[in-house]
């Protein structure tokens, strides 16, 4: 291998190219130690097994049984359905407080207790009064999903600068413009930040739900696996969740980097060619 | 009180027509009285004046220019705008802070229009005179740059253009260039008398450099603290736009001792 920073400037993609090799050498590394520890009998396979097996454990999961399939969709639509609704409550009932302000007197007390409280502490609360079913998993991923978006979207508002304030009073800007055209965007960094929390609270909160009491999931299908001690198959859940996290933190920033495009130095003059190039195409070449 | 028979000079007799802005005995307490930010200030401003308003902190300049732009109610007194009693934010009064206070999420035109949109449907003609006052400020090439790719000066010029943008008659500027370095803040000044007297609007500058306040003003309100009041007002006699270098002139030297002496009056 050569290594490319002494080499001077390197072609695009080059670089990326090398790390990327670097970093799989680095993983094939780390997967032989495991397997040859399991092999030397250094590493229990009863609990830790070959990768080679959990390679195989991929195969039949997904391929000749195919049984995570429906586990995993579940889990996902829990994530999302309670991801999307907590989240939306959040910002709503944040853009409610934020804009009528004898509302977050009275609310923030409240908002502080529930905040301090363990949110799985009320995980089996929920699931009393909804049911083992796909319910209480999402009113629970929900309630994990609602705190971030809430406190951020509130703080976002209430820290606009008074200055832009003033400024938007004094053009004569109604209540509802004042929200739309600078109390929204302004906040829109932190409301994503508290998006960004929320969404990787989620998945883990789906988990404990189904691991509390469930009859599907993956949390299920890891407690049964985990039981049974097929070790193998509880680790390519456990692998499956871990890409999916994966997947979802690395949605939440790419929708971060769009949302608030004028955080980030390159897109924003991105952004500012492509403004440019529209208002030509529109206003002629006088620009 | 020699600086008080000033107010009666050539210049103001040579100003005619109505005053654009008038106080009488107009007053500004806050905390149920115990604090006097703006003691009963008179005034009349005419058309196409520029006053600077002077003074250290806490001299109510930036609450006086606050009240004329309908951001803050006044105690007692009366305070016309174009012969009206000021109630609430003017369309004809248009403010300008101390930051920049541009929208982050927008282009420098976006930014300039935002006030048209704020008062109605934005139209092709908007956009056109929005890109000339960009070109006034001296920012056509960077009319779709977002602020973050803005030098502080720079993001000041395009809250200018936008101060223009409102079509209002009458500039408030709360200590617009304070926070940028004295090169640039002088480079903007000339800028702003140049503009300013281009679209002929009536200003008010707050600012609390002396000879920024003189450069720039046809009269200079020369404003003390503990109650705040005017204390004096200092006519400036030179021509606008002025050159930079009359600041190194013996009248212009002697202007300054004279709004440091009402400061001194007051021991």
């Amino acid at each position: 291998m050569t290594d490319s920073s002494d080499l001077g400037p390197v072609p695009p993609g080059g670089r990326t190219r090398g790390v990327i090799a670097r970093h799989v050498a680095i993983l094939v590394t780390l997967l032989a130690a495991w397997e040859i520890a399991c092999r030397m009998g250094w590493l229990d396979p009863l609990f830790f097994p070959y990768p080679s097996a959990i390679l195989v454990g991929f195969w039949r999961l997904y391929v000749t049984q195919g049984n995570i399939w429906p586990h995993l969709g579940l889990t996902m639509a829990e994530v999302l359905a309670g991801f999307l609704a907590g989240s939306a409550l959040g910002i709503a009932l944040a853009v409610c407080v934020g804009l009528i302000d004898r509302l977050r007197r009275y609310l923030k007390p409240y908002v502080i207790v529930l905040e301090a409280t363990p949110r799985i502490a009320i995980g089996p609360v929920i699931i009393a009064a909804f049911g083992f079913g796909w319910t209480s998993k999402t009113a629970i991923v929900m309630l994990v999903c609602f705190f971030a978006p809430f406190v951020n979207t509130l703080n976002g508002m209430v820290g606009v600068e008074p200055e832009k304030v003033s400024m938007f009073r004094s053009m004569g800007a109604s209540k509802l413009q004042t929200f739309r055209k600078l109390m929204l965007p302004s906040a829109l960094p932190e409301i994503s930040a508290g998006l960004r929390l929320a969404m990787a609270s989620a998945l883990g909160g789906a988990l404990v739900a189904e691991f509390i009491a469930s009859n599907a999931g993956l949390g299920v299908l890891i407690t049964q696996y985990t039981g049974t001690l097929n070790m193998s198959s509880a680790f390519v859940c456990v692998l499956t969740l871990s890409a999916l996290g994966y997947f979802i933190f690395r949605s939440m920033e790419e929708l971060d980097r769009i949302l608030v495009f004028w955080t980030d130095r390159d897109r924003t003059a991105r952004v500012s060619r492509r403004r440019l190039a529209s208002w030509r195409a529109r206003m002629g070449d006088d620009a | 009180m020699s600086t008080h028979a000033q107010s009666a000079g050539p210049v103001d007799a040579a100003l005619a027509g109505p005053a654009v802005i008038a106080a009488r005995d107009l007053r500004k307490t806050f905390g149920g009285g115990s604090v006097v930010a703006v003691e009963d200030a008179n005034f009349e401003i005419r058309p196409g004046e520029f006053i600077s308003l002077v003074g250290p902190s806490g001299c109510g300049k930036s609450t006086l220019l606050r009240m004329v732009a309908g951001l803050l109610d006044r105690t007692s007194g009366s305070l016309t705008v174009h012969d009206a009693e000021v109630r609430g934010p003017h369309h004809s009064v248009a403010m300008m802070f101390q930051k920049p206070t541009l929208l982050d999420w927008r282009t420098s035109l976006e930014n300039v229009l935002l006030p048209t949109e704020i008062a109605g449907r934005v139209t092709d003609a908007d956009r056109h005179r929005a890109m000339d006052l960009l070109e006034l400020a001296g920012l056509r090439d960077f009319a779709f740059s977002f602020p973050t790719q803005l030098s502080g000066g720079m993001q000041q010029r395009v809250a200018l253009a936008r101060l223009l943008q409102t079509g209002a008659d009458i500039l408030l500027l709360d200590e617009p260039f304070g926070a940028l370095d004295e090169f640039t803040r002088e480079h903007l000044n000339v800028e702003l008398m140049r503009i300013v007297g281009e679209v002929n609007a009536t200003t008010l500058f707050v600012t609390h450099n002396i000879a920024e306040a003189i450069f720039l003003a046809d009269r200079v309100f020369v404003m003390t603290p503990r109650p705040g009041r005017i204390a004096g007002i200092v006519e400036v006699p030179f021509e606008r736009p002025r050159p930079p270098s009359i600041q190194q002139g013996a009248e212009f030297n002697a202007l300054v001792s004279r709004v440091r002496q009402t400061f001194g009056d007051r021991g």
